[in-house]
């Protein structure tokens, strides 16, 4: 097959005139083609009802779906484990079995500290303006600005004489920062009227006013946020952009929430209302109500499954729900919304799953008394930490 | 195409590549066909068979050229077999037709230059792949601002917007499809 090389050079051709504008006189020039044949490919890459029928075609072939077939069909060898692997596994062994003798005998020459109370977080965020000076906002604290004010739970941004609604043509624009600690939320009413949620540990970065005519782009530093968004039929079509580590999400108006912490290696964005797109530099995905992208920071994979969007966004309606979620992850959440350490004093314990749904506004006591009444796990608190037996 | 025990090929990579390849070959399969369900059988198996078989390319020409050929043989030795025959018969002008050098050209053409177009497009912002899709429509600019309710010097704007990204992003796609290519020798 020499022509194949042929082809593919000529593909390229054809692709780069189309996408320049131009005509694509590789096409009309080549002799490897009768002008029947040349028409017919001119006709499959730009008429309207061809394009909509490829699309059509693509939407019912699902690569995931296929692979996980073809996966099935598939023998894939096992790996013999090498020398150095038993060697490693070994010194773990030997690590876990020191580290239990040592914790033993710590926790039970000790005399068991009394339990702490721990209340719930509050409405609190540090504003960072443009000049780098900081604002801290919380119950109590009242902040006016030329462009933002706020009440201590929620800050909102806009024409605050009313003649201020659109920045003049190469205005430079100022950023403002907010940023929730451990133990905080906040709420934040952009210039454009999108509201965003933050949980705690998280950090947005956004224009005071957003430049016309101009994607609105805001970036999600570190931390959770739900968003939602204001249209983009009411700026002028402008989308929406939200920046994290590793990904952009683009939306024209609609309601989802992202999950970008620092210490996961996954950034998971899921979907109310409406329709979004993310994208990872190289592979971008579409995903619908009740769906989630998931993209893993080192490997650059992007995948999109369904999830339960009640659990997704429970926080931001003051709820914590664990759909046979884990241990760990359950504590993990915890430690975020009341400032917490948490150690697995039996490392077992993590993968032991719990159901249930549990208001944020009870202290964390209240919280864990409702899991160890379910059984098997029992918690300890101290100062700041939290002790899973 | 041999058997050696320094294959390299690992599950991730080997996911990577049917990512990459299995929904062009689904849509090149139907135009043999013209039934996507089978079409997603055909091209699976052929996907199993570089599995089975470890299969290496050396390059990109290699890695497709293996990919229609194979696939096309599949969809014609469907056609022809007894059991197509008795169900769907297809007239010996068609078969001949679809046996044809010149038409599988065609349809690879086809997949090869709408798969640059639209990596390329997905790759612009809303507004700015609006323009382009539009524009590759053979639409004038005065018919692509009043089809999307803007100004024609929006849309010149985004036009050159789109140009002045998608310039580094046809290169980068060069360069994937090197290294994919590269993979069979690593």
């Amino acid at each position: 097959m020499s022509n194949i090389k042929e082809i593919i050079a000529l593909s390229k051709r054809i692709a780069a005139s189309l996408l320049g504008d131009k005509k694509p006189i590789s096409l009309e020039e080549t002799e490897l083609f009768s002008e029947l044949d040349k028409q017919y490919i001119l006709e499959h890459l730009t008429d309207e009802r061809r394009i909509r029928e490829r699309l059509e075609q693509k939407e019912h072939i699902n690569p995931e779906e296929d692979w996980k077939k073809l996966r099935s069909k598939m023998e894939v060898p096992v790996r013999k484990l090498r020398l150095w692997r038993y060697a490693a596994a070994a010194v773990l062994l030997l690590g876990l079995t020191t580290s239990y003798i040592f914790r033993d005998t710590l926790f039970y020459s000790s005399e068991p500290t009394p339990m702490v109370r721990i209340e719930a977080g509050t409405d609190k965020a540090t504003l960072t303006l443009e000049g780098g000076e900081e604002v801290v906002l919380e119950k109590g604290a009242v902040y006016q600005s030329e462009n933002a004010r706020s009440n201590g739970d929620r800050i909102v941004y806009g024409e605050m004489s009313g003649d201020r609604e659109v920045p003049t043509e190469g205005e430079e624009i100022a950023y403002n920062y907010l940023t929730i600690p451990r133990g905080g939320q906040f709420y934040v009413l952009l210039s454009d009227s999108t509201g965003v949620w933050l949980n705690s540990e998280s950090r947005l970065k956004y224009p005071v006013h957003f430049a016309k005519g101009e994607p609105r782009e805001v970036e999600l530093e570190y931390g959770e946020a739900y968003f939602d968004v204001s249209p983009a039929s009411k700026h002028g079509n402008s989308t929406f952009q939200v920046k994290t580590r590793g990904q952009l999400v683009e939306v024209l108006g609609t309601e989802f929430n992202i999950k970008a912490y620092r210490d996961e290696e996954r950034v998971k964005t899921t979907l109310a209302e409406g329709k979004v797109t993310v994208s990872n530099g190289t592979l971008k995905e579409t995903i619908t109500p009740g769906q989630q992208s998931v993209v893993e920071i080192t490997t650059g994979a992007l995948e999109v499954r369904n999830v339960s969007v009640a659990q997704e966004i429970a926080w931001k309606n003051g709820m914590f729900i664990f759909d046979n979620m884990s241990l760990e992850r359950i504590t993990t959440i915890l430690s975020r919304w009341y400032n917490i350490e948490v150690k697995f004093e039996d490392d077992t314990k993590k993968d032991i799953v719990f159901s249930g749904a549990l208001s944020r506004s009870e202290s964390v006591n209240t919280l864990l008394n409702k899991i160890e009444r379910i059984g098997c796990v029992s918690f300890q608190l101290s100062e700041k930490t939290l002790i899973v037996k | 195409m041999h058997k050696s025990g320094k294959y390299s090929l690992s599950l991730k990579k080997y996911r990577d590549f049917f990512v990459e390849f299995y929904t062009p070959l689904c849509l090149f399969a139907n135009k043999y066909l013209d039934n996507l369900e089978l079409s997603r059988d055909l091209v699976q198996d052929v996907f199993l068979k570089i599995w089975e078989d470890k299969i290496e390319f050396r390059g990109e020409e290699h890695i497709k050229s293996f990919l229609y050929v194979s696939v096309r043989n599949k969809c014609l030795d469907h056609l022809k077999s007894k059991r197509h025959l008795t169900t769907d018969a297809l007239d010996d002008k068609t078969i001949e037709k679809l046996e044809g050098e010149a038409y599988f050209l065609r349809e690879v053409v086809v997949q090869e230059a709408s798969g640059i177009v639209e990596k390329a497009i997905n790759t612009l912002p809303e507004q700015c792949a609006r323009v382009v899709r539009l524009s590759l429509q053979s639409l004038t600019n005065a018919e692509i601002a009043e089809e999307m309710g803007v100004s024609i010097n929006t849309v010149k704007t985004q036009k050159k917007i789109a140009y002045k990204r998608l310039r580094p992003l046809l290169d980068k796609y060069y360069i994937l499809l090197l290294s994919i290519a590269l993979w069979g020798n690593a």
